[in-house]
């Protein structure tokens, strides 16, 4: 069962709007793919042009290697999950799990053991003669996608299908659809704007924006190293430095960001002194400490904290600089920081060249004019 | 719902409606039916009869219609063809109103809307009309028939069934593409495109997925076309032929040409209760009830 995705160069144009940019990208067979990106950035196009229900304006796809070009939505080898299910309300459980199978001509007795199989797989024996209006929305959920394996796709296509469902229903389905996707072997194609859901489930993450995948990743990577600005700042939080380089030594790279002294990173583009670039720290990369811990080399003025469960959010302005926001470890974790640093207090804080990241470009405009004069407050 | 009326009214007001309501429905509509019941279990009198010896409840109104074979067969035939209309109607009608509802851009929607629309701003009649004169021997369909080589000589279109099926589907058509249009635009297009992705056809999908769910829309087009039909007068008097006459025809004639209203009322009171039985039958099929309908 060969259930590879080719995208050959496709583009997507409605009239003069463009919504897909020519891209090309390989989805392997088996694999958990997830399109990560905001709002009308092209998803749920791209995913109909996978399953037929649009044509690319230019490029092709193709599923195991065959083109799909000339190949109607009701013979394509994928099967969808809709953003809304779209169960069908008038049948019951049972006949919306065999409808694909009772097109296919598979007889009564098949069926019926196929269905009971399947619900047996998604946890919900016995509920097949129930109508699907009267189920909750987890065990929808759950129908649909029984739904969808009963026609045996090669690649199952999935539209934000948990959007509908509430905190802790999500987060259950996310472990049972990764279950599920590994004990069938599927390729699942998975859409969402979530980043929590794509970096928890997926193989390969592809970030979307306006059209145009930025990057293509394992979750981790996507995270300690995003290869653009937007996927910097959409995957994760991040502060940003948009500065100018100085020194280049081998990965290092040295900024000057109108900080009280350079801050390094590591970058993986060719950059030159003289370059814009941008340097980015993960709000958890910062080390952050009292007054009289030397070591540290940045000053700034505690604005704000934010107690979050498993850690304390700190609004801190930079000296000469702008507003970061640093996850720092709480009291209740017996190494806290919250007994030392209230709100008003100036701190010092430093981050680790090897975890920043420097990307080519300035364009981000960093909030300058709540800059503070640590030196006075202090 | 009293209730309901007397807290937004209050009770002086509600009294007056509902009175008012009341007096309507048995003035307008409870007492003429009455009356033409009754008229149609009474004979036919002079009026100086009237209230006399000879005034008694009978079924001789109802016999001469079974004892006439000719009535008989006019109404059973009535029946059938409107039934053929309702057939032809809902034949044409569906795939027009899925266009609409679920194919059409807005703009074409709309455009097609006011193409069906407009024809209805003219009277029935003078429709009607409109095509007595296409269909005419030697009217603008036989010219365009020769013209294009199909036939050789004319067709009489207005001497059998043919000019009173096409009239009356024309006449009806809105009545049945407007309940389908609303049903079929109220289903989710997802549910078509789930279809599809499951592998289904055109023809599935639609058995399965669009028809279940216009079901309502159907009955209601389907009555309401098949009332209209079989109490049509116009269509068959311009367009059919003696061969071809309508039941309404008959009743018609009772009234205005026979003078015997109280014949001519017990064949409408037949127009009736056989519309009633349609419509019964029609929702006992479709297993819908009068609630669905009514949306
Ligand atoms: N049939 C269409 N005609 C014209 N424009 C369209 C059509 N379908 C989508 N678009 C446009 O293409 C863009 C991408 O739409 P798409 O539905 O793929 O976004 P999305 O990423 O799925 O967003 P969401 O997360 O909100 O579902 C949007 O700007 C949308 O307006
Ligand atoms: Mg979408």
């Amino acid at each position: 069962m060969d259930g590879r995705v080719s995208l050959n160069q496709v583009a997507m144009r409605f009239g003069d709007f463009t919504a897909i940019q020519p891209t090309s990208l390989e989805i392997e067979s088996g694999e958990f793919f997830s399109f990560l990106g905001p709002s009308g950035c092209g998803k749920t196009t791209l995913l109909n042009l996978i399953s037929g229900f649009l044509t690319p304006s230019e490029g092709s796809v193709a599923i195991g290697g065959t083109d799909m070009t000339r190949v109607p939505v009701n013979r394509r080898p994928t099967a969808m999950i809709f953003q809304n299910l779209a169960l069908f309300p008038l049948m019951s459980v049972y006949q919306n799990i065999e409808f694909g199978l009772e097109v296919r001509g598979i007889d009564r007795r098949e069926r019926r053991r196929r269905a009971d199989e399947l619900l047996e797989l998604v946890a919900l024996v016995g509920s097949g003669d129930k109508p699907v209006v009267e189920l909750s929305g987890g065990q929808k959920q759950r129908i649909a996608i029984a739904r969808a394996l009963a026609v045996e796709p090669r690649v199952l296509l999935l539209d934000e299908p948990l959007s509908a469902l509430d905190l802790k229903l999500r987060q259950h389905m996310r472990t049972e659809l990764k279950a599920i996707q590994r004990k069938t072997g599927i390729t699942f194609i998975y859409i969402t704007h979530d980043q929590g859901e794509a970096l928890t489930m997926s193989d390969r993450v592809a970030v979307m924006s306006e059209g145009r995948i930025q990057q293509v990743a394992d979750p981790m990577t996507l995270y300690r190293q995003p290869a653009t600005d937007f996927v910097a700042n959409f995957v994760g939080e991040t502060n940003c430095f948009p500065g100018c380089v100085t020194v280049v030594a081998g990965e290092m790279v040295t900024l000057e960001a109108g900080l009280a002294l350079p801050l390094i990173g590591r970058s993986s583009s060719p950059l030159k002194p003289g370059d814009e670039a941008t340097l980015y720290v993960r709000p958890e990369q910062w080390q952050v400490g009292g007054i009289n811990e030397t070591h540290l080399p940045l000053l700034g003025v505690v604005r704000s904290e934010h107690f979050e469960g498993a850690w304390l959010t700190l609004e801190i302005a930079l000296d000469q600089g702008p507003t970061v926001r640093a996850h720092v470890p709480h009291a209740g974790a017996g190494v806290g920081l919250d007994d030392q640093l209230a709100v008003g207090d100036v701190c010092r804080l430093d981050h680790s060249p090897h975890q920043a990241i420097v990307l080519p470009g300035a364009k981000v405009e960093a909030s300058r004019e709540e800059a503070v004069d640590v030196a006075a407050t202090a | 719902m009293w209730q309901q009326l007397r807290n937004r009214f209050g009770l002086p007001l509600t009294m007056a409606i509902v009175s008012l309501l009341g007096i309507w429905l048995i003035a307008m509509v409870l007492l003429p039916q009455w009356q033409m019941v009754d008229y149609s279990f009474h004979p036919s009198l002079l009026p100086a009869e009237r209230g006399g010896v000879k005034d008694v409840w009978s079924l001789t109104n109802y016999a001469t219609f079974f004892n006439n074979d000719i009535h008989l067969a006019i109404f059973f035939k009535t029946i059938w063809s409107s039934v053929l209309v309702t057939g032809l109607t809902l034949i044409v009608s569906y795939p027009l109103a899925y266009y609409l509802a679920k194919v059409a851009t807005p703009g074409q929607a709309a455009l097609c809307l006011l193409l069906l629309i407009i024809p209805f701003w003219i009277n029935e009649i003078l429709r009607t009309f409109a095509w007595y004169i296409i269909f005419a021997f030697r009217g603008p369909l036989n010219e365009l028939l020769f013209a294009l080589g199909l036939i050789d000589r004319p067709i009489r279109f207005l001497s059998g069934d043919l000019g009173v099926l096409v009239g009356m589907v024309y006449a009806y058509i809105l009545f049945m593409v407007f309940p389908l249009y609303n049903a079929i635009e109220s289903l989710d297009a997802n549910q078509i495109r789930a279809a599809r992705d499951l592998g289904a056809g055109w023809g599935r999908t639609h058995r399965r997925i669009v028809i279940p769910h216009a079901k309502p829309g159907i009955a209601t087009g389907c009555i309401m076309t098949f009332m209209l039909a079989a109490g049509s007068y116009a269509v068959p008097a311009l367009l059919g032929s003696p061969g071809s006459r309508w039941f309404t025809q008959i009743i018609y004639n009772w009234f205005f040409e026979g003078g015997d209203w109280n014949q001519g009322a017990a064949y409408a009171f037949l127009l009736l209760v056989l519309c009633i039985v349609f419509v019964t039958v029609i929702m006992r099929v479709f297993k819908v009830g009068l609630g669905d309908i009514a949306k």
